[in-house]
């Protein structure tokens, strides 16, 4: 090679880091390619695709953490344990009218809400603008008019439905509201239950998405203990999500043969992809909480440090998001 | 300069704590937060400078200062009481939570923390003897409150919102009372001094 050349190699190498470090702030080994990356005012959203799998992250101190994940060649295909498991609360309910759902992400619980129970209406309430739009074009979310959504804060829409005269009220209430690993406090509370009740219609079903492993999920349950009189607890096997599903004393209290049995009706009846056997599993009657726990209170709920101290709860099979 | 201090460390954890205490009711969107409590703590805080400014110009500054101290003190005591009914009026008024959480704000925390802010500008003129050492004196008592109010910014944030919101703002309360209340102790006790001393001592009036 002449002396002229040899700068070129040096150049070729230089490119090719380059390239190789830019593209790789680009791919996340867990998730795939980023393709899309905002922050809005509550969070940086970030969506992730490999293949037909496209993946929803907030910006969390845990980098498995996942809001929502979707198999667009397969999108009924629950991709997270705890979709499925947010249907636990059909086995109490097996017949709603009106779901409230508080949280969208990539939309993934109202659809399969809707997916199976086409005539249920779904009321969507996310706070986030920013969100709405990522779920229709990258999780092939739809709102139609069965399926609103409402920009607003959950407990601030619940307050409002409160003063409507007469109080619309809901068979199904969902709580799957985070901020990013987080619940905001306001939506935890006592006070905040009490409100949630206000708008659960007789024999509805509250359920709660949350996590199981640390202090705060015995603050939780002990404050859904104190505001409803049937709570009961579905814990993930795969991932630390919990369902906790709470109603009025009309709501039957489940043994392992009643979640069974009405589980594998439900799964005659609607077909799921998933298997509503295996949810009904999942139901722990040993669960209760440390008798430490206090009641979260509007005055008084320390979500925070609560969350981040962990007890030996853990699930059973291989942590999967 | 101690009063500078609980004055700034007060400011921000009200701060805080009032948009801790708004939450249940207006919820957590970006307007009630940077909206409304940010804004309507910089707004009264001004308020307050402007009255700090105009009652350190008396004669009676200090017993001024020591009623304003004691007045947010008092108003701070009473507010765990009137959250609930200021907050569900302001509801049942038929305003929505954005405009909702500025009212609520203005109602609750306007009045303590403009009584708050009028301690800077007094602090400033106390500490000026020339008028050649103003800018030094703002400086210092500037640097003072706004260090305290960091730490009042902190420690409420880290700690203090573990606790009972309402006990810990009943419990600030109490402590402006007691300063406020040393503040127009250590007037009544100059004014005696100055009575026992003779009439000459009369025209100058004493600095803390």
């Amino acid at each position: 090679m002449s002396r002229r050349m040899c700068w070129l190699p040096a150049v070729l190498c230089l490119a090719t880091i380059t390239g190789i470090a830019a593209a790789g702030d680009q791919f996340d080994r867990n998730f795939g390619w980023l393709v899309y990356s905002k922050d809005s005012l509550y969070h940086r959203i970030s969506v992730y695709q490999y293949g037909s799998l496209v993946t929803l992250r907030f910006a969390t101190r845990d980098p498995l953490l996942v809001q929502s994940q979707v198999d667009t060649a397969d999108p009924s295909r629950h991709m997270t344990e705890y979709t499925a498991m947010a249907f636990s609360g059909l086995l109490y309910q097996p017949e709603p009218r009106k779901a409230l759902v508080l949280g969208l992400g990539g939309g993934v619980i109202p659809r399969e809400l809707r997916r199976y129970y086409p005539e249920l209406h779904v009321d969507v309430v996310e706070i986030d603008p920013d969100i709405p739009p990522v779920a229709e074009q990258y999780f092939g979310f739809r709102a139609d008019e069965k399926l609103v959504v409402h920009i607003a804060d959950g407990r601030v829409f619940i307050r409002q439905q409160l003063r409507q005269d007469p109080v619309p009220k809901y068979d199904l209430i969902v709580l799957d509201a985070f901020a990013g690993d987080y619940i905001p406090f306001h939506l935890m509370t006592r006070e905040f239950l009490q409100e949630v009740q206000g708008v659960l219609a007789p024999g509805g079903v509250v359920v709660a998405n949350v996590f199981y492993n640390n202090r705060l999920f015995d603050a939780e349950l002990k404050s859904f203990m104190d505001v409803f009189p049937r709570c009961q607890a579905y814990l993930g096997v795969l991932s630390t999500n919990a369902m906790i599903v709470a109603g009025g004393s009309e709501v039957p209290a489940l043994t392992a043969e009643d979640a069974a049995a009405r589980a594998e009706a439900l799964q005659v009846a609607h077909g799921f992809t998933f298997d509503m056997r295996a949810v009904a599993a999942r139901l722990r009657l040993d669960v209760a909480p440390d008798p430490r726990a206090q009641v979260l209170t509007d005055d008084q709920a320390p979500v925070n440090s609560l969350r981040w101290q962990e007890t030996e709860r853990q699930p059973a099979g291989d942590r999967r998001p | 300069m101690l009063v500078a201090c609980v004055a700034g460390w007060m400011i921000m954890e009200l701060e805080i704590l009032g948009a801790r205490v708004l939450a249940p009711y207006f919820g957590s969107a970006i307007y009630v937060v940077m909206g409304s409590v940010i804004g309507v703590f910089l707004l009264s805080m001004s308020g307050g400078y402007m009255l700090g400014g105009l009652l350190s110009a008396g004669c009676h500054s200090e017993l001024a200062l020591g009623f304003c101290l004691t007045g947010a003190g008092a108003w701070l005591c009473a507010m765990p009481l009137i959250i609930r009914p200021v907050c569900e009026g302001i509801w049942d008024a038929g305003f929505d939570d954005k405009w909702g959480s500025l009212i609520a704000t203005l109602a609750l925390f306007a009045v303590p923390t403009m009584l708050l802010g009028t301690v800077s500008p007094t602090a400033v003129r106390w500490l000026t003897r020339q008028a050649s050492q103003s800018g030094r004196s703002a400086g210092l008592v500037l640097a003072v409150s706004t260090v305290a109010s960091f730490a009042g910014c902190v420690v409420t944030a880290f700690c203090l919102v573990l606790l009972s919101v309402r006990r810990t703002i009943a419990v600030s309360g109490v402590v402006l009372l007691a300063v406020g209340g040393a503040v127009l102790i250590h007037v009544w006790l100059s004014a005696r001094r100055r009575r026992s001393a003779g009439p000459s001592e009369e025209l100058n009036p004493r600095s803390p």
